[in-house]
């Protein structure tokens, strides 16, 4: 069936006109012209803390991302400096796009010695999907996605991470640890 | 005659600079740095130097260098002689122009009379027409030359829409000349001392309607249906590149400052200053002698005027990004169902005012 449009807009005499109507545009984009021309002085001048003009310089400016943001996930690591994954495989079984694999590492497991970790941990960068199922299907609270999303790289071979480059402190991911623990909490887990 | 000479010379160098030299590269960064700024964005700020990047006007260079060392790029088929000469066609009435525009009053600097205009035709205001028409040679030559339907589509449209809007340009100038009397452009910026007598005040819908035709000749939106993006490529200059190109964009620019210059001839005062005639400015600077007094004026009027064309510039960029493109029958309707009676009927009631004055 034809889709017909109405064309018989009905403008009053005042809108057909013309010039009201355009000289009530160009009031609105000059008002936003004047407001971001002059509107960086406060905040130079000090009288304000914050900016007026939101938007951002952006390689030299950063933007605080809200802490539910999925960026790249990374694997924590304990103060002692192994990491907290337990090599059991999980996230990558969880994850949709396959681009984790693991290789486990064994000990006996005595006192004050890890029992298992990974030998080998890596993402692909360039598959991965951020969905972020591997921190969900995580029981070790190991891996996590950070607010990193700056992973762009000429060569895709280096998108694939390895242990080394993956782990981070515990210390960096409290917020989001915190985070998840609400979150999956809810989900009665 | 040597004085007279190298008056004129001196005239013809400032208009060549601060047409080409200043206006015609700054406005490429004000149009960019202005839509940003309207659009909430940040605009140009990338091109630097030692890591200064000056607001970003340093893209003026990195534009230049770009555009002088491009391919010049002839599409086949073309007609290369008049693909050669056609933005040279374009670019030279833009300048051509400026001949009969005043940019300041007439001063008295050592014995010797300047007049700030470079030629003093007692026809300026027909010889701005007749040359500015000559622009649209470029403009379908442009298109015919390059071989390309969209160039030959932009072509026809700039051709009939500069037409259209020459007639009720035209027209809308002879209510202004039957105020003030002359054709020449110093004695009506001359006759503008008085702040009531101002186009602007004598002509209200004359200004509106010179103001629409003009940016109507110059082909900026919302008239740019010539070079519409979205439907022509970039109309009658798609084939065009380099230098060449430039030469179209330089063209439109100049035309900018044309029409600023124009409209604050004809409407806004030309050089003068609000309730401040130019025998009171020179008294204030008695204490510096004739010659002082008169430089001192000369300056602070070039500067006012100047100013004016400025703001015009200014006014017909916020134009240029608040509204959206007339469609090609808009363009007609408005041009010949409305300006023209519109304009006629402005002839009609100003000569009738000027009877009833009389």
């Amino acid at each position: 069936m034809a889709y017909y449009v109405n064309r018989n807009i009905s403008m009053t005499w005042w809108e057909r006109s013309y010039i009201p109507e355009i000289l009530k545009g160009m009031w609105l984009t000059s008002r936003r012209f004047f407001y971001n021309l002059f509107g960086f002085l406060p905040f130079f001048l000090g009288t304000e803390k914050e900016r007026r003009i939101f938007t951002v310089y952006y390689p030299e400016e950063q933007v605080q991302y809200p802490i539910a943001y999925r960026g790249r996930p990374v694997l924590a690591q304990n103060e002692d400096g192994m990491p907290a994954c337990v090599a059991c495989g999980l996230c990558e079984i969880a994850c949709p796009a396959y681009c984790i694999h693991i290789e486990p590492a064994e000990d006996s497991g005595k006192q004050n010695q890890y029992e298992r970790w990974p030998e080998v941990f890596t993402i692909d960068y360039a598959i991965c999907i951020f969905c972020g199922n591997c921190e969900e299907a995580c029981p070790e609270e190991a891996i996590f996605m950070s607010d990193d999303c700056e992973i762009s790289m000429l060569d895709r071979k280096k998108m694939l991470y390895t242990k080394e480059q993956l782990l981070t402190p515990v210390a960096d991911l409290q917020k989001r640890i915190e985070f998840t623990r609400n979150m999956y909490a809810k989900w009665n887990y | 005659m040597w004085v007279d000479l190298i008056i004129t010379l001196v005239k013809i160098f400032f208009i060549l600079a601060i047409t080409v030299g200043f206006f015609a590269p700054v406005l490429t960064w004000v149009e960019r740095k202005q839509s940003a700024l309207m659009q909430d964005r940040i605009g140009a700020n990338r091109a630097d130097i030692m890591g200064f990047t000056a607001l970003g006007l340093f893209h003026i260079i990195a534009d230049a260098l770009k555009m002088f060392t491009k391919e010049d790029f002839i599409p086949d088929g073309a007609n290369k002689v008049l693909h050669t000469i056609a933005p040279i066609i374009a670019l030279v009435p833009a300048l051509l122009t400026f001949a009969v525009v005043p940019f300041g009053g007439q001063y008295t600097l050592f014995d010797k009379e300047v007049n700030l205009v470079i030629s003093d035709l007692d026809v300026g205001l027909l010889f701005v027409f007749a040359i500015a028409s000559l622009a649209t040679y470029g403009y379908v030559i442009a298109g015919w030359s390059s071989n390309n339907n969209w160039s030959l589509l932009g072509a026809m449209r700039t051709a009939s829409q500069m037409i259209s809007y020459e007639v009720t340009m035209g027209l809308t100038i002879i209510g202004v000349l039957m105020v003030y009397g002359t054709m020449r452009l110093t004695e009506i910026g001359a006759a503008q001392e008085d702040f009531l007598r101002w186009g602007f005040f004598l002509q209200p819908l004359g200004f509106i309607m010179f103001f629409t035709a003009s940016i109507a000749e110059n082909k900026r939106i919302p008239f740019d249906a010539p070079e519409a993006e979205s439907e022509l490529v970039a109309g009658y200059f798609t084939e065009y590149s380099g230098i060449k190109f430039g030469m179209f964009f330089m063209a439109e620019f100049i035309e900018m400052v044309t029409i600023g210059a124009l409209m604050t001839i004809l409407f806004f005062g030309a050089w003068h200053i609000p309730f401040l005639p130019t025998a009171t400015l020179l008294s204030w600077f008695d204490f510096l002698g004739a010659t002082g007094s008169n430089i001192i004026v000369m300056l602070i009027q070039i500067g006012v005027f100047f100013g004016k064309v400025v703001f015009f510039i200014w006014f017909q960029m916020i134009v240029r990004w608040t509204l959206p493109r007339f469609r090609y029958d808009q363009i007609m309707n408005l041009g010949w169902k409305i300006l023209l009676p519109l304009s006629l009927a402005n002839i009609l009631v100003t000569g009738l005012v000027i009877l009833a004055l009389n």
